[in-house]
């Protein structure tokens, strides 16, 4: 009992210290206007996370790392936001607190309702609906049309597809038996896939495209016993990436830009360079919060929020950044393969492949080894939706490192 | 294991590895990209105190502004109030083109920028600085503008510099540039085959010619057992090469006064294989040849290798220096400073104080000895006969009335067949008060003729004005 303790108390603990410490700082920096409004913002992010923590430990007997990861990465995150824009960070903060309750809500609900993987046809037709109204209702964004407005508010659909997306998949697989007798049967789901990914190629959401892909991929790899059609995917990925080079001027624009973005210094490659000007110019440990120059980057609070974690926090805390996802995307197939329920195996697997993909995604982007695209890093960059679907993957993710006493015999049936 | 575990394993595998390839490559970036990617001229980071900054002023050693800035609407404007005359020296800020010289150099102290600790940034938050430090230079600027006008109309490089305390006081590189129209000029400056931008004066390497008799004759002293007499016939072959005195007469009987006084060729070439080029190699780098000059403004190595492969006759032709030696001009006015500062080569400087806004002198650069060349009783002697040089001998059109100058010319054959014309020496010479070097770059006549009144006549008027 007491080794317990001292195993989940001590990083909440340097979690709370770190806070601190980072908060001390901005505080430094906004010295001409250090007002109540900073210190409540600084003192309700350390109250939500430790207090969520401390609940977690005594609600859940599953996994209590990923939790506790997420709180460390949103608290860098949070921190950083704050000191580029305190409105955003005070809006992230609200954003933050909507998502840890959203958080324990979906891990209530996922946990108590049974037999999720019955209901394969809701998830796609509600996918369907949020893709049509997405294309109907939504407003274009720097070439891709992935918002939908409602009153103040806008949202971005796709965050929610992503996780029907792994339950579609999940599903299909749990009752893969049943579909391989069908005519076709093993042809549905990728038909399904594609069609989404169509939809997206229509909105012209690349890094969507890609992260949808990607988590299809990894699954089908792992339970797709017809081998030939995980061939068939990836030649397909390689035709529609050509294909999607070849249509969409604005993937071209990424391209050449990855390539040398030198040579577009002033126009395409501008905001890749900046973001380089920013890691480099921080060093291993960063010229402290405040001390850089991260506003000279367009978009630093969403895509390139890394970026200005680099320059002010140090290469140190950006590499500490991709090991803390490593870490939460271990500790996400460390679930799964402990997970006696089939269906709850898949979704930790999908999930886990989604937080790291998308991660990867936008890390190798700012960093320009992979092509730039636009999407955000999870719990870490500003975004009201990124921060609630990653949250309610979060807590699906938190059920599945559950023992689901009612999830035995189908296991026995899947192997 | 079942298939799917090991399925799954597969696919962790993968993303691990993607993960530990950002973090290999972010590594990878810090240590060998970051700190070029840091410098681009489009990292606004390094110009965001420019904007907000008054570039400090430029003075020289007596405050006469040289160069100064000026709120010009949202930003500031660099104006040099003399032109051409400072080109190679302040150098130029521009924001399109970079900056250079002392400008380039001296850019933080200019901005009042200190060094980027977490502390002084803390500082610079608290308490920014709106103003830069002044610069006030070595350099007079009366001198620098009659050195100018002496050197006009050629090409060449003209250097005078205090002996003692190796303050320049003038430093003269031609053609020049006007640092004032670069935005209007910067096509025709770039393109122009004779390299305006070139700083000759720290950067041109020439072929000394007979100016680098001055280092033999102190290899020749130092070697305690050489013979010094010779019999100059007017031509001597060395390994089948022939090598001729100037004119080809013969200079009858020397000794080493003599032959250094009539710039005899036969003489050195002869003595030098005597002396061995390990003896002159080492004698030339006490005098900075093959060292790095440390200096305000970037300087190229004069050139003697004697540690690769030479023969005979290139040590011959060394001796006399003509083939492989090469030196700058800043270099050989330090040789002759040497000479006249006991054998002390002390560190040349452009810049006298960093003075604050508020007027405060923020940083000195003092006198500092930078190599023991030679003893105190060899630069004495060397001195003697470069005294009798002027008095007597090839140097004499740098006599001036009673004053006892000292100096050596010399006349370098080079590949354009234009000889080039030097001079160096100090004066007075029992207390030198100036030091100068001076290249005349393919002017096709001889150091004396040349090169030698110039100098006279900068000697002079630094013994007039300065001090």
């Amino acid at each position: 009992m007491l080794n317990r303790r001292i195993n989940y108390r001590v990083p909440r603990n340097l979690l709370v210290l770190f806070e601190l410490i980072a908060l001390l700082l901005l505080f430094i920096y906004h010295k001409g206007n250090l007002d109540r409004f900073t210190i409540i913002s600084g003192l309700s992010l350390i109250f939500i996370i430790y207090i969520s923590n401390f609940l977690l430990l005594r609600l859940s007997s599953g996994d209590n790392y990923i939790f506790l990861i997420v709180t460390m990465l949103i608290s860098i995150g949070v921190i950083m936001i704050y000191r580029i824009n305190p409105l955003l960070g005070m809006k992230q903060l609200i954003w933050l607190g909507i998502g840890i309750a959203l958080f324990f809500i979906t891990y209530f609900i996922v946990k108590r309702i049974e037999g999720w993987e019955k209901w394969i046809n809701v998830y796609v037709i509600l996918s369907i609906l949020l893709f049509i109204l997405t294309l109907l209702l939504g407003s274009r964004t720097r070439g891709s049309i992935n918002w939908i407005s409602i009153g103040r508010f806008s949202f971005q659909p796709s965050e929610i597809i992503k996780i029907l997306m792994i339950f579609i998949i999940s599903s299909y697989y749990t009752n893969y038996e049943r579909y391989k007798k069908v005519k076709y049967g093993s042809y549905y789901l990728i038909g399904i896939m594609y069609l989404f990914i169509g939809f997206l190629f229509l909105q012209k959401d690349l890094g969507t495209v890609l992260i949808f892909y990607t988590v299809f991929l990894g699954l089908q790899f792992i339970y797709e016993e017809n081998r030939r059609l995980v061939l068939y995917n990836i030649l397909f990925f390689l035709v529609s990436g050509l294909i999607g080079y070849l249509v969409f001027p604005h993937v071209q624009i990424r391209f050449e830009a990855w390539i040398d973005p030198w040579k577009y210094i002033d126009n395409k490659g501008y905001q890749i360079t900046q973001s380089l000007f920013a890691i480099a110019s921080g060093g291993f440990f960063g010229t402290g919060i405040g001390l850089g120059h991260p506003d000279f980057i367009p978009e630093v609070h969403t895509d390139f929020i890394f970026s200005a974690i680099c320059e002010e926090m140090g290469i140190f805390t950006g590499m500490a950044i991709i090991m803390l996802f490593m870490i939460l995307v271990y500790r996400g197939f460390k679930i799964a393969i402990n997970q006696g329920n089939k269906f709850f195996r898949i979704v930790a697997l999908g999930i886990s492949i989604l937080f790291g993909i998308q991660s990867f995604i936008i890390l190798g982007g700012v960093l320009n080894v992979i092509p730039l695209t636009g999407i955000t890093i999870p719990f870490v960059s500003y975004g009201g939706s990124s921060i609630l679907s990653s949250f309610i993957a979060l807590g699906i993710l938190q059920v599945a490192s559950e023992d689901l006493d009612y999830g035995e015999e189908k296991y026995e049936q899947g192997n | 294991m079942n298939k799917e575990i090991k399925r799954i394993i597969v696919v962790l595998t993968a993303i691990c590895i993607l993960f530990i390839s950002l973090v290999a490559y972010l590594s990878y970036f810090q240590i060998f990209k970051a700190e070029s990617i840091k410098m681009n001229s489009y990292n606004k980071r390094l110009w965001i105190n420019e904007e907000r900054i008054l570039r400090g002023s430029i003075i020289d050693r007596n405050g006469k502004i040289l160069a100064y800035s000026e709120k010009a609407g949202e930003g500031y404007s660099r104006y040099y109030n003399y032109g051409n005359l400072y080109s190679h020296i302040i150098g130029y800020s521009y924001r399109e083109y970079g900056k250079a010289g002392l400008e380039l150099k001296y850019n933080n102290a200019l901005l009042n920028i200190n060094e980027s600790t977490p502390l002084n940034e803390l500082k610079n938050i608290v308490a920014p600085s709106t103003e830069g430090n002044t610069l006030k230079l070595t350099i007079d600027h009366h001198l620098q503008e009659y050195t100018r006008n002496q050197l006009k109309g050629r090409k060449g490089s003209i250097v005078t510099m205090n002996p003692k305390t190796g303050e320049i006081y003038s430093m003269v590189s031609l053609p020049d540039f006007n640092p004032s129209t670069l935005r209007e000029n910067w096509r025709d400056i770039v393109e122009d085959v004779d390299s305006p931008f070139l700083n000759r004066a720290t950067s041109g390497l020439y072929v000394p010619g007979s100016v680098f008799k001055v280092l033999t004759t102190v290899a020749a002293i130092e070697t305690t057992d050489l013979d010094r007499n010779y019999e100059c016939t007017g031509s001597t072959t060395i390994d089948g090469y022939t090598l001729k005195d100037y004119g080809g007469k013969g200079h009858g009987r020397l000794n080493l006064e003599e032959a250094l006084v009539k710039s005899c060729n036969t003489y050195f070439a002869d003595k030098g294989l005597a002396i061995g080029k390990d003896k002159l190699g080492e004698v030339a780098d006490r005098f900075m040849i093959n060292q790095e000059i440390p200096f305000d403004l970037p300087t190229k190595k004069s050139t003697f290798p004697y540690k690769e492969k030479m023969g005979k006759t290139d040590i011959a032709a060394a001796s006399i220096g003509q083939g492989k030696v090469l030196v700058t001009p800043l270099n050989m006015a330090m040789i002759a400073s040497a000479i006249g500062n006991k054998g002390e080569i002390v560190k040349p400087i452009l810049v006298k104080e960093v003075i604050s806004p508020q007027g405060k002198v923020i940083k000195i650069n003092e006198v500092r000895v930078i190599s023991k060349a030679t003893s105190i009783f060899t630069a004495n002697e060397v001195k003697n006969m470069m005294v009798e040089s002027v008095k007597r001998g090839t140097s004499s059109k740098a006599a001036i009335k009673n004053i006892r100058v000292a100096g050596k010319t010399g006349t370098a054959q080079n590949p354009s067949g234009k000889d080039h014309a030097w001079f160096i020496g100090f004066a007075p010479a029992d207390d030198p008060k100036i030091a100068i070097a001076v290249v005349l770059e393919e002017e096709g006549s001889t150091g004396g003729a040349a090169a030698a009144p110039l100098a006279r006549n900068i000697i002079i008027e630094a013994l007039n004005t300065i001090e």
